[in-house]
C-alpha cells in the first residue's frame, strides 16, 4: 500500500449517530499543477488546469457537456493518466503511481453516480456491504458497520428491499451510503441529482453538506443551478478544456 | 481473510448458476475432450498390454492345407519336430479347435456345434509349437513354411509390427485430436466466463471504484473456471469407466480379446482428469478475465 493511502481504521470513534468518523484536517487534499490530458485521438479534454481544493472543502464542477468535467473526475481517480502536469492527491504524486497502487488511492474515495448503480439482484443491504466485501473487512464488520451507515442517510427500515422497490431519491441514498461506508476521505459526486426528483434533489446535497460538515471533502460535478445558487459554495466551471471561474460568488456573476 | 475467500468462493458459484446454459455447454465441451484423451490413453495401454502378451509367448500356430489327410499333417508335424528351433509341437485336431472356438462363443449346448463338425468344419488342422531359440524365430518360421502341407502360419511377429503401428496410429490422431479439443474447450471456457463477466460489468465496475484490485475481481472468475472444471473431470471420469466397461464386456463376449481392468486405475485417472479438468477452467478464467481487464481497461470506473 503506497504511502498516503493507507486505509482508516474501523470505525471505532462513532458514538451514536455522528459524522465524527468522517473528520479530518484542513489540508490540500486535491492539486492540479497545469495539468492537459489529449485522448489518443487527439482530443484536446483539458488544457493547462491548475486547480487546488483543501481538504473539507465542498465544491460544485459546472460545465457544458463535453466541457472535460468527466475527464477532470477520470484523473482524480486514475482512470486516465495526464498528458502533461501534475496531479496530487493527499501527498500522493499520481504521476508516480503505479497501476497496482490504484485501487488503494480509491479507497481513500467514495464515488456517486447519476445512475446510481445499485446491483438490482442485491439489497440495500447487500449493496453497501458489497463496497465492504471489496475490501476485504470481515463479516463482523460489516454486520456491525453497514446498519449504522444505513442509518444514516435514513435508510435503516429498507435494508430488505431491492433498488427496485426505492424511489430515486432512495436509491441514490443508497448509493451514497456505499459511497461512505469504507470512511473515504474525499467523496465525488457525478450529477447525483441528474435522475432524481428535482423536489429531492436538495434532499439528497443536504444530506452531502452534513456529510461535508463532518469534514469528508466533496467534489460534485451538476447541471443544476438552482443547486449550485442555493448551497453558495465553491464553483469551479470547466469549459472546453479549461478552468473558466473558480469562486465562491459563482452565482451573482451568472445573475 | 477466511470470510473473504468464503465471498469469493460463494460468488464463483453464483456466476455458475446465473450462467447455467453455457456452463453446461463448456462441460459438455471438456467432458468430451477428457473422454477423449481417456480413450485414447486405455487403447495404448490395451495395445502395449496386449504386445507384451504377445512378445511373451514364444509359439505359434501352424495351420495345414484344407483338406489335408491327418496322416499328411501328422507327417508334417514330424517334419517340424525335427528342426533344431523347435522345443514342442503339439498336433490339434480340426474338431478340437471348432469344439473350443464354440465354446468361447458361449454355444454351452452344443447347438452350433452340431453343424460344423467333418467335413463341414471350416478350419484346418494345426500345430501349437513353440521355440527353443527366439531370436532364431524368422529363420525357422521360414524352414516351417518351407514343409510340404503347410498353408499358413499366424506369425505373431507381424501382429506385433501390426499393434505397433495402431498405436502409433491411435497416439497421433489422439494427440491431434485432443489438442485441438483442449483449444476447443479453452475457448468455449474462456467464452463462457467472459460472457459472466459482461453480464457482471455493472458489478465490476462498482468494484473498480471502490478499490477492488485485479485479484479480486479475477478471483471468482477463475473459481467459476475451476469448478467447472472439477465437475467434468469427475463427470468424464464417471462415464470413462462406464463406457470402458461396457465396451470391453462386449469385446471379450465375441473375442479373445484380454482387455486390461481398469478399476485399479480408476483413482489415478479421476486424479488426473480432475487436475486437468481444473487446470483448464484456471487458465479459461484466467484468460477471459485477463483479455476484459486488458481491453476494457483494468481501472475502469465508466464515469
Amino acid at each position: 500500500m503506497p504511502m498516503g493511502f493507507a486505509a482508516r481504521g474501523p470505525i471505532g470513534a462513532e458514538t451514536g449517530r455522528t459524522w465524527e468518523f468522517l473528520g479530518y484536517g484542513a489540508i490540500a487534499l486535491i492539486e492540479f499543477q497545469n495539468v492537459s490530458k489529449i485522448y489518443s485521438n487527439g482530443t484536446m479534454a483539458l488544457r493547462n488546469v491548475n486547480l487546488h481544493v483543501d481538504s473539507g472543502e465542498f465544491v460544485f464542477i459546472v460545465g457544458s457537456s463535453g466541457a472535460g468535467k468527466s475527464t477532470f473526475l477520470k484523473l482524480i481517480t486514475c482512470e486516465e493518466r495526464p498528458s502533461e502536469g501534475e496531479i496530487v492527491v493527499g501527498d500522493q504524486k499520481l504521476s508516480g503511481l503505479r497501476r497496482g497502487d490504484v485501487p488503494y488511492l480509491r479507497r481513500t474515495m467514495g464515488m456517486v453516480f447519476q445512475d446510481f448503480r445499485l446491483i438490482q439482484k442485491m439489497t440495500v443491504y447487500d449493496n453497501v456491504a458489497f463496497a465492504m466485501h471489496v475490501v476485504g473487512a470481515s463479516s463482523r464488520e460489516i454486520r456491525r458497520k453497514v446498519p449504522y451507515i444505513l442509518g444514516l442517510v435514513n435508510l435503516q427500515d429498507k435494508a430488505d428491499c431491492h433498488p427496485c422497490e426505492l424511489s430515486g431519491g432512495e436509491q441514490q441514498r443508497v448509493g451514497l451510503a456505499r459511497a461512505l461506508i469504507n470512511s473515504p476521505r474525499l467523496l465525488i459526486a457525478d450529477e447525483p441529482t441528474g435522475n432524481i426528483d428535482p423536489a429531492l434533489s436538495f434532499e439528497v446535497v443536504d444530506l452531502f453538506s452534513e456529510i461535508n460538515k463532518r469534514g469528508t471533502t466533496i467534489l460534485m460535478v451538476t447541471h443544476e443551478h438552482s443547486l449550485v445558487k442555493r448551497f453558495g459554495r465553491r464553483v469551479v466551471e470547466i469549459h472546453d478544456g479549461s478552468v473558466v471561474a473558480d469562486s465562491c460568488n459563482w452565482e451573482a456573476r451568472h445573475d | 481473510m477466511i470470510d473473504h475467500m468464503r465471498y469469493l468462493l460463494r460468488e464463483g458459484v453464483r456466476n455458475i448458476w446465473s450462467n447455467r446454459t453455457m456452463s453446461l455447454a463448456s462441460i459438455g465441451v471438456l467432458v468430451s475432450c477428457l473422454l477423449l484423451t481417456g480413450a485414447a490413453v486405455l487403447f495404448s495401454l490395451n495395445i502395449s498390454g496386449a504386445m507384451k502378451a504377445v512378445e511373451g509367448s514364444n509359439s505359434v500356430k501352424v495351420y495345414m492345407k484344407e483338406g489335408l489327410p491327418v496322416l499328411n499333417a501328422l507327417k508334417a508335424g514330424d517334419e517340424i519336430k525335427k528342426l533344431d528351433n523347435i522345443k514342442s509341437c503339439e498336433f490339434i485336431l480340426k474338431d478340437d479347435a471348432i469344439k473350443k472356438v464354440m465354446g468361447m462363443l458361449g454355444d454351452t449346448d452344443a447347438t452350433l456345434l452340431e453343424g460344423m463338425t467333418g467335413k463341414d468344419n471350416p478350419l484346418p488342422d494345426a500345430f501349437q509349437i513353440s521355440f527353443k531359440d527366439l531370436s532364431r524365430y524368422r529363420d525357422t518360421v521360414a524352414q516351417i513354411r518351407k514343409i510340404d502341407g503347410v498353408s499358413s502360419i499366424n506369425d505373431y511377429s507381424d501382429v506385433a509390427a501390426k499393434l505397433t503401428k495402431l498405436d502409433r496410429m491411435v497416439t497421433t490422431a489422439g494427440f491431434w485430436i485432443i489438442l485441438l479439443l483442449s483449444l476447443v474447450s479453452l475457448f468455449i471456457i474462456s467464452n463462457t466466463i467472459r460472457v459472466t463477466m459482461f453480464s457482471h460489468r455493472l458489478e465490476i465496475s462498482i468494484m473498480k471504484s471502490v478499490g477492488a484490485t485485479d485479484w479480486f475481481v479475477r478471483v471468482p472468475f477463475i473459481v467459476e473456471g475451476v469448478i467447472i472444471g472439477l465437475f467434468s473431470g469427475a463427470l468424464a471420469s464417471g462415464i470413462l469407466r462406464l463406457l470402458y466397461e461396457r465396451m470391453t464386456g462386449t469385446l471379450t463376449s465375441i473375442t479373445l480379446f484380454k482387455p486390461l481392468d481398469i478399476r485399479p486405475m480408476q483413482p489415478r485417472i479421476t486424479l488426473w482428469f480432475l487436475l486437468a479438468g481444473a487446470a483448464f477452467g484456471a487458465v479459461g478464467g484466467l484468460i477471459s478475465i485477463g483479455r476484459y481487464l486488458k481491453k476494457e481497461g483494468g481501472d475502469v470506473v465508466e464515469w
